[in-house]
């Protein structure tokens, strides 16, 4: 029971950061029919974000240091500046092509946004301790000892999640980004102004991945150019196995993607466990054959894809 | 005129869609374009609410040139389209669409009244105002559109085959609506029929379109025998090769 | 001018091809006769990715399908080959996992490297037989999970590929000569394969799909030729270029390799063959300026030099810059015609091609 207990936390907590990224993913593929490889370097810049700019070997904290109330919002920020300036200077220029440059042109941004990253901060991996405390154990249950962290992380997820519904269906805004992902021509005709519906899906993908970058870095405590490549991999194969513009579908990809990871982990005989990775894609693949339009998919977006 | 066309040619790559046609609309007027599949009815619809851009010509609204201008700033003019398929956003509920429609408007007063208005025009999305949109009826939905396009407080309001696919009853439904506009508000209407029978009944004008070309215009009330529309419906000679270019 | 006899209509015919080997030939001996060994290194690294790019081409080109996949079956031609070349005592202690007969032979390095296309080839063969039904950015998508598992499955497969660590001891054979004759046999092969009717087919069904269908086009089987043959040339290329290195890391055949040869492909030009060589010669050279830029030089008794990693950064945009401002790339998709045509022709082949 403890054990059963511990696994499916672990799931919840990985399934959470891919649940978040895919969101970001989704979000954009939904309103943009962007692919964004980019995505997972928004990730690694703001964790990056959280350090004095220097090549030294020795990471100095900075915006890291400040109070969280101020440390949230200036890291939100940075991200979702990044993330306006890509759509500034790649997305809307590309806004006509097809989804296959687009796709390519956002491989470009994130390969230029990991490059930038090297030229700033080096190439080596650097430790940095955010609210490292938190990685302390509490007590759940008889012999169930689980970092809090795991718990604060799928928290945030769940608040994120029920922020992100409320916007979506409660808000003006809300309401024309999902008229606009469904149907991006009849929105405009109705006179849904492109561009700001665009920047505010784009704002929002950054927020997101600001949340990762942050829950990320304080659960490893290393900084890393690459970083954020995996999260944005297995985030995008959610996306995949939920249906790509599914929102619903995101989060449900990320928590799957998560929970099978973690089931591989758990239950595969030692001597495959290593190959745990290789089942995660070779599952996509199998995912794509049977239902290339992903497991759960709204009618709309059979349609468009 | 409200609206002016001129001269407007369109084409996809290559392919010339409309060669050089010219039409006008006055305040108040019902105008229809009929013509055979292919012939550049809904492009011509299109280009109108600035959804494609013409190589060649110009369109103007109330005066004032509009190429060139995006599609969300035509609809603030006062020009709302409901495009073939209807285009409705099947994931929102009945009342998010309306609202989508509304969502250049300040004025919350009167987007107020105008909602309630649609609903008494429209009973049945009444009833359904919290379903999801996909889940209406193909009449229902044809019904949701035109509503929705209402909600722009259009001055001037095209429609891409108000018919298509509805049940006769609903038909006349939809055109007493659209007629009763007329009458109630001012509203001038721009609608693309296939076939002229409804449109020499409702219309006051008719443009015959084929192949990218206008074959005929004039007062319905001149054309009611239909037999110079037939003519310029199907040309003299039959040329059935032109009228299979499908977009 | 239209030539007057058999001789000359087949130079006409093959004139992209023949031109870009003569041009190529020009470059490789105007840089390799000083002789420099750094230049020569460069040189022969262009070389491999002209390989791997003309194979991206063959595939990307005439499917229209973009494929993240390439580099995993460089990466699986890479260590086939290293397997059979390899001095066994090497092999004993690094990769012991392989099985006897290539634990305790070796081959020519000429006949691994074919070998170990071949290997690539079956490998995408396979897997092409389901993912060629995907179309457009599923199959991109699907691509990218196969490279992602060979990716994944050789960095832990360590009594075979020695895992997270260097497999060191690959004799080194690929000079600037040998890696230009397979791109030469690179270069042919795609020209040839796009002339077949197999490259008009896949071709017809990079434009329109149903319509390639309706005409009883096989899309799936015509695909799956396209990709098995790319991956061989791919996978050879992988061969070349661990013989280049003398050593090979799995982490070589990531993301990094991955978007540098696809960008020398949007650069120059995705649907023409022409449009893969002109982007690797355009690229390379570019990368090679940013490259010294980066160690810096002295002009007017100072030293200027750019941060690490400029080179990335300047590809980057210099393919962000085409995709905007030139989405057909440098050749326009076009590929270099018989310079010798009556006017009339040569705008009939530029309009249909565009």
């Amino acid at each position: 029971m403890a054990f059963t207990l511990q696994v499916i936390i672990d799931a919840l907590s990985l399934g959470s950061f891919y649940a978040v990224a895919a969101l970001g993913i989704g979000l954009l593929f939904g309103v943009l029919k962007l692919i964004n490889f980019a995505h997972g370097d928004f990730i690694t810049i703001g964790a990056y974000a959280l350090i004095v700019p220097s090549a030294a070997a020795q990471a100095t904290l900075y915006i890291g240091d400040f109070h969280p109330l101020m440390l949230i919002p200036s890291i939100i920020g940075i991200v979702v500046v990044i993330a306006l300036i890509s759509e500034f200077t790649v997305f809307r220029p590309l806004r006509n092509a097809s989804p296959a440059t687009l796709m390519i042109g956002s491989f470009a941004l994130g390969f230029i946004l990991q490059n930038l990253v090297i030229m700033i901060y080096g190439g080596r991996p650097k430790a940095v301790g955010l609210w490292s405390d938190l990685n302390l154990g509490i007590q759940l249950a008889e012999g169930v000892q689980v970092p809090q962290l795991q718990l604060i992380i799928i928290g945030t997820t769940l608040a994120l999640m029920l922020l992100l519904v409320l916007f979506l269906t409660r808000t003006k805004y809300g309401i024309y980004m999902r008229a606009a992902a469904e149907d991006f021509r009849m929105a405009r005709m109705l006179g849904i102004k492109a561009n700001r519906v665009i920047m505010l899906a784009v704002a929002i993908s950054g927020m997101l991945a600001a949340a990762v970058s942050m829950l990320f870095v304080t659960q490893t405590g290393i900084l890393d150019f690459r970083m954020g490549i995996p999260l944005m991999l297995f985030a995008f194969i959610a996306t995949v196995i939920g249906g790509m513009g599914s929102l619903v579908g995101a989060v449900v990809g990320g928590f799957a993607v998560g929970a099978v990871s973690i089931l591989l982990q758990t239950f595969l005989p030692s001597e495959l466990r290593v190959f745990r990775d290789v089942f995660v894609f070779a599952i996509v693949i199998v995912i794509l054959l049977a239902r290339p339009q992903g497991l759960l998919v709204s009618r709309a977006a059979k349609e468009r894809v | 005129m409200l609206l002016n066309v001129e001269n407007l040619h369109v084409h996809y790559g290559r392919i010339a869609a409309l060669r050089g046609i010219s039409l006008n609309v006055a305040e108040g007027e019902i105008v229809c374009i009929v013509g055979p599949n292919g012939a550049g009815k809904s492009t011509t619809l299109l280009s109108i609410s600035s959804v494609l851009s013409p190589t060649e010509g110009e369109i103007s609204f109330d005066g004032k040139s509009i190429i060139g201008t995006p599609p969300e700033q035509v609809a603030t003019l006062g020009i709302s389209q409901v495009p073939e398929g209807r285009h409705i956003f099947t994931s929102l509920t009945v009342d998010e669409n309306l609202q989508v429609g509304a969502a250049t408007r300040n004025d919350k007063d009167r987007v107020r009244q105008d909602y309630e208005r649609v609903l008494d025009m429209f009973p049945i999305l009444a009833e359904r105002r919290r379903q999801s949109a996909g889940k209406l009826s193909g009449g229902e939905q044809q019904m949701l559109a035109i509503a929705r396009s209402l909600m722009t407080n259009p001055r001037f309001l095209t429609i891409d085959e108000p018919s298509l696919g509805l049940a006769p009853r609903i038909v006349d439904q939809v055109y007493e609506v659209l007629v009763d506009l007329r009458k109630s508000r001012g509203l001038t209407l721009l609608l693309v029929e296939q076939s002229s029978e409804r449109a020499l009944k409702a219309a006051d004008r008719l443009y015959v379109l084929r192949s990218g070309e206008i074959q005929l215009e004039g007062k319905t009330a001149d054309l009611q025998d239909g037999k110079a529309v037939h003519e310029a419906y199907f040309g003299f000679t039959h040329q059935h090769d032109e009228d299979e270019v499908e977009f | 001018m239209e030539p007057k006899t058999p001789l000359g209509h087949l130079l006409r015919d093959y004139w992209p091809m023949l031109s870009m080997c003569a041009v190529l030939l020009i470059i490789v001996a105007v840089i390799q006769i000083p002789g420099d060994r750094i230049v020569n290194q460069s040189l022969t690294e262009a070389l491999i990715r002209m390989v791997v790019v003309v194979g991206l081409f063959l595939f990307i080109g005439n499917s229209g399908i973009i494929s993240f996949g390439h580099i995993g079956f460089m990466m699986i031609g890479a260590y086939a080959t290293a397997w059979q070349t390899m001095d066994p005592i090497q092999k004993d202690i690094f990769i012991p996992g392989l099985p006897e007969y290539l634990l305790t032979h070796s081959h020519h390095w000429v006949v691994a490297t074919i070998l170990g296309g071949v290997l690539a080839a079956i490998v995408a063969f396979i897997s092409g037989l389901a993912l060629m039904r995907l179309s457009g950015i599923a199959a991109s998508i699907g691509t990218f999970a196969l490279f992602m598992s060979f990716y994944s499955l050789y960095l832990q497969w360590s009594t075979w590929t020695a895992g997270q660590s260097s497999l060191v001891g690959i004799p080194v054979t690929t000079t600037p000569w040998v890696a230009f004759c397979f791109a030469i046999v690179a270069i042919v092969a795609a020209f040839l394969y796009a002339r077949s009717r197999f490259g008009l087919a896949l071709r017809s069904s990079r434009e329109d799909e149903v319509a390639a269908k309706a005409a009883g086009v096989s899309v799936t089987s015509q695909r799956l030729i396209a990709f098995t043959i790319s991956a061989f040339i791919v996978g050879m290329a992988g061969g070349l270029y661990g013989h280049f290195l003398g050593l090979l890391t799995v982490d070589t055949f990531y993301l990094p390799m991955t978007f540098i040869t696809l960008a020398m492909l949007v650069v120059g030009g995705m649907q023409s063959l022409s449009g893969a060589v002109v982007g690797v010669v355009v690229m390379s050279f570019l990368i090679e300026f940013l490259r010294r830029w980066e160690a810096g030089f002295e002009l007017a008794g100072m030293t200027w030099d750019l941060p690490a990693s400029s080179a990335e950064v300047g590809i980057g945009i210099a393919m962000l810059l085409i995709l905007i401002f030139r989405p057909k790339g440098l050749t326009k998709n076009n590929e270099i015609y018989w310079p010798w045509k009556p006017k009339s022709a040569a705008t009939n082949i530029t309009e249909r091609q565009s």
